[in-house]
């Protein structure tokens, strides 16, 4: 009974902590699915593929609290982020109506694309539960990385450098 | 004359297994429709956005996608297979209720075969071991110089039994002249033997008695008695044995269980505790929710624990703790982010937990609070302050509110209630 208590603790203790907010998912590694739909504002989008920068795709409601508390930290990244190039944000709307998360990014001050997914496919394609969720998709089209909690300006660039580092 | 019987069971077992095939439609040539494919899928298939609910189960638009995307597959002719590899390619295993039956989660499949296989070989080797005991082999047991006396009589009464249905059955004509003679045969010949070991058994018993009633005789021929006495030898070495096989079936256990946590945990979201849900009432579900959420924001991670909060609301939509601690982080994100609908937001929800629980005092602290840092109301802050500390607020968080509490009543130029420290 020992060494079953002995083993299960060692293995518990190595599962990663709470904390971490990047989470194991089957697409990190695989190609991106294709990001197509019309946006909130009824236009027709389709993400190149390979997009050639990267992508922050990020799932959103207007009623999600840690929405809110991450819209923020999108428009810094994408204010930053536009006049380099490097990356760009495609927002998805998850669980919402179009006009409720249409008004939210307005009032955010969002102006990146932000597709409306009224059938949820798009969730669907990227296996979305909850918003907020977030993927990085590298340059070659590839997922490298999945959130599901608020993000951040720095914590995006940060998960940018990685990528980067490992060749992507 | 001879006849042929079948025993019961085997008709049993052949009515049994035949029932099971027709009912399991291996004889139907019909092949399912297209809808009913489709529902079969989607009751294996989790809600992705639910707890423990399948898609089939669920009204929530994650679910209703998915049963879309099911249908539109099915539609296109796709297997049942490939449809629930499409599906865990996006989710993760976990979105199919079922386990996998291919790499390590195939054990679950496996494993209660193989203990049924197990099982049922260990029953087929006892029977045998017991049939030949009671048949043929009488003898090995009986031989023995220590056999148990009681076994004796037992077979003695047992052979006895069967002389005597062999004549009854011979007499009703259930049996051939050649078996009745067969039986009648073997059995005397049993009773013979019995016969003769009892004697050399009765023999055995009293000189053993004999030895160890005389201690001088024990020193003498230790050998001999170590030999002969019946809680030594054989029950020894099967305790042993079975002592071993105790071990090393508790670490063939430790070894699965070892391997069996890191393959079949998934990784904790955030505010998740390592061991996740294990067999908890709804109720304690409840407080370890809130719990966990509360140490979340407690670390300053307000969205987290709002997340956290929002999934408990979800499951506990009347929870007036939750709703209280929501209402608060939501006043805070806002007021950091100057978004006057979440302040809005936040308030609606504060009212709604003092509505489901006027006697919390932690929505009429946050209420009282929010009257006076943001409207300015110092007389409206004081009336809450005062529902506050009536509904017997712990000591520490008394302690706390303290100073707010001060500026509120003076700023409202009424006197400090009982309790309060003055500062």
């Amino acid at each position: 009974m020992l060494v079953v208590g002995a083993g299960l603790i060692a293995v518990l203790a190595t599962r990663p902590p709470a904390a971490v907010t990047e989470v194991r998912s089957p697409l990190v590694g695989n190609p991106a699915p294709s990001i197509r739909g019309i946006t909130v504002d009824g236009h027709a989008y389709a993400l190149a593929q390979p997009p050639g920068t990267f992508v922050v795709l990020n799932y959103f409601a207007s009623w999600c609290v840690p929405c809110q508390q991450e819209g923020p930290e999108l428009v810094r990244f994408d204010f930053q982020h536009r006049q380099a190039g490097d990356a760009r944000l495609v927002s998805v709307v998850f669980d919402d109506t179009t006009s409720a998360a249409r008004s939210y990014q307005a009032t955010l001050g969002a102006t990146w694309p932000t597709l409306a997914d009224s059938k949820g496919e798009l969730a669907l394609n990227y296996g979305v539960r909850a918003p907020p969720t977030t993927f990085l998709i590298a340059p070659d089209g590839r997922v490298v990385a999945y959130l599901v909690a608020p993000v951040t300006a720095a914590g995006l660039d940060a998960l940018i450098a990685r990528a980067k580092a490992t060749g992507a | 004359m001879s006849r042929k019987h079948f025993p019961l069971w085997t008709v049993l077992a052949v009515v049994l297994v035949a029932a099971l095939l027709i009912g399991g439609g291996v004889f139907s040539s019909s092949s399912p429709s297209a809808a009913a494919r489709a529902a079969a899928i989607e009751s294996v298939i989790r809600c992705p956005s639910c707890e423990d609910l399948s898609v089939a189960a669920s009204s929530a638009p994650t679910a209703i996608a998915v049963r879309a995307e099911v249908s539109r597959q099915v539609a296109e002719g796709r297997s049942d297979g490939q449809i629930k590899e499409y599906l865990v390619a996006r989710y993760g295993s976990a979105i199919v209720l079922e386990p996998a039956t291919t790499g390590w989660a195939a054990v679950v499949w496996v494993l209660p075969v193989v203990v049924a296989i197990a099982a049922i070989g260990l029953l087929v080797l006892v029977l045998v071991r017991r049939r030949r005991r009671g048949d043929g082999d009488l003898d090995a047991d009986v031989r023995s110089p220590d056999v148990d006396p009681v076994l004796l009589d037992e077979r003695r009464r047992f052979l006895t039994q069967s002389l005597a249905d062999a004549d009854a059955e011979y007499l009703a004509g259930d049996l051939s002249d050649a078996d009745y003679l067969a039986l009648r045969q073997r059995d005397l010949t049993r009773l013979g033997l019995l016969a003769s070991t009892s004697s050399t058994a009765s023999t055995a018993s009293t000189a053993s008695t004999s030895v160890r009633d005389t201690p001088d005789t024990l020193d003498a021929t230790t050998g001999t008695a170590a030999s002969t006495d019946p809680s030594k030898g054989p029950a020894t070495a099967r305790h042993r044995r079975n002592r071993r096989f105790l071990l090393g079936a508790l670490a063939c256990f430790a070894a699965a269980l070892i391997v069996a946590v890191p393959l079949f945990s998934s990784n904790r979201l955030p505010g998740q505790t390592a061991t996740g849900s294990v067999n908890l009432s709804p109720s304690q579900q409840l407080a370890r929710s809130l719990d966990q959420a509360a140490a979340v924001a407690n670390t300053g991670q307000l969205g987290q624990a709002a997340q956290l909060y929002q999934s408990v609301l979800s499951a506990h939509p009347d929870s007036a703790v939750a709703l209280a601690q929501l209402g608060w982080i939501e006043y805070r994100i806002g007021t950091a982010g100057s978004s006057t609908s979440l302040i809005t937001d936040a308030r609606a929800k504060l009212d709604q937990a003092v509505d489901l629980a006027p006697g919390d005092y932690a929505a009429h602290l946050y209420i009282g609070t929010i009257l006076l840092a943001h409207d300015g109301n110092a007389a409206g802050a004081a009336d809450q302050f005062r529902l506050f500390v009536g509904a017997g607020p712990p000591a520490r968080v008394l302690a706390e509110a303290a100073p707010t509490l001060r500026t509120a009543f003076a700023q409202a130029g009424q006197p400090l209630p009982a309790g309060v420290p003055a500062g």
